[in-house]
């Protein structure tokens, strides 16, 4: 494969029992990248699983090269924020791509986060549900509701003028993800929220594309009481804050 | 606090002191003349304001819940590609179970 353009992409794979997801995942993303013949490696980041999902990343190492899979495993559960920061350490790439390992965000978008990138030169392109040829597929209404209450309450508290705060299938310069990570204090849904907002505060610009975003096929989310307490809490924290 | 959160508190307590203003005009400023419907209105102004927002915050919940969008031929086309993966990835070594 001869590499077109200087840029590599390196895509930060956060992952918490997704023995099942991870192989299907790499490998759409391999496919991705192979097919619009681009340079890139993919950073798994494993908080250590207990149903194994280090050791299926082994194997997909070996089978598609240690230049392509990068193993930075964790010895234990230590959250989502810090798994970035520790997966941006490694990066040899000139951009980042953060996307969930489940699946529900498909790297057939890749191209398209690109394309908008160079469209702009935009620092951050960000994927949103809620524009025209976006969509979502497997919510019940309760999740719907809960998706639009807390989208509509972080758009009237924040103003940070990005239609799909919440979703976290993005596409950053290295430098610019490094920046707002460290200008970053949320943790949890609120991380990705925040993120936009230091965006907006630091005067990088946003391009958007439509994703469809498919909930997981494979394992459990873990959208729960907790989680919308946790949510409201670093809302409110944040709206102070800025 | 951040800047935000002080020019919200700023408008919030400038919308008081007119509204305080207008409710006791007749005392602190007895010689500007204000309009009779304004002295029938003031009284329920920090309601109605309340009511238009809870309004206005359900009709765009509202709006937004039932535009919605589905995508199922998105879920339909990526079973068919986790198939496709699962053979290619049994070939290459990777354990699916
Ligand atoms: N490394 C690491 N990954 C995590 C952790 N929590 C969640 N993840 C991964 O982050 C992604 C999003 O998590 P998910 O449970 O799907 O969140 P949801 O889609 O918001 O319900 C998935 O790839 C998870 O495997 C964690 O504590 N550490
Ligand atoms: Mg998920």
């Amino acid at each position: 494969m001869a590499p077109k353009g200087q840029h590599k992409y390196s895509v930060l794979l956060p992952t918490y029992n997704e023995r099942e997801n991870l192989p299907i995942i790499t490998w759409m993303l391999v496919k991705a990248f192979k097919d619009n013949e681009l340079d890139f490696e993919i950073i798994i980041i494993d908080d250590a699983s207990p149903d194994g999902t280090l050791e299926i990343a082994k194997q997909l190492q070996a089978a598609f090269g240690a230049d392509r899979i990068v193993l930075r495993p964790r010895a234990g559960k230590l959250g989502l924020g810090t798994a970035y920061i520790h997966g941006i350490e490694h990066a040899t790439g000139d951009y980042v791509f953060i996307m969930d390992a489940d699946m529900s965000h498909h790297p057939k978008f890749i191209p398209d986060f690109i394309k908008k990138q160079k469209e702009g030169n935009f620092d951050v392109v960000t994927g949103t549900r809620y524009a025209l040829g976006g969509g979502v597929h497997g919510w019940d209404l309760r999740r719907k509701l809960t998706s639009r209450v807390a989208n509509f309450l972080a758009d009237t508290l924040l103003t940070p003028g990005v239609s799909d705060l919440t979703g976290s299938f993005r596409l950053y310069k290295k430098p610019v993800l490094e920046a707002m990570i460290r200008a970053t204090k949320s943790k949890g849904y609120v991380f990705q929220m925040e993120m936009m907002v230091r965006a907006r505060q630091m005067n990088f610009t946003i391009g958007e594309v439509p994703i469809t975003f498919v909930d997981r096929v494979f394992g459990e989310s873990k959208l729960g009481a907790a989680e919308i307490v946790g949510y409201l809490k670093g809302l409110i924290t944040l709206a102070m804050d800025i | 606090m951040g800047k935000r959160a002080q020019s919200i508190l700023l408008v919030f307590a400038a919308g008081t002191a007119a509204w305080v203003l207008l409710m006791l005009h007749s005392v602190l400023i007895p010689f500007v003349p204000v309009p009779q419907y304004l002295d029938e209105i003031a009284p329920v102004l920090p309601l109605w304001l309340l009511v238009a927002f809870g309004a206005y915050s359900l009709a765009s919940i509202g709006y937004a819940l039932v535009t919605f969008g589905d995508c199922p031929e998105a879920y339909m086309s990526l079973l068919k590609e986790i198939n496709e993966a699962k053979t290619d990835l049994k070939r290459r070594g990777v354990q699916i179970d």
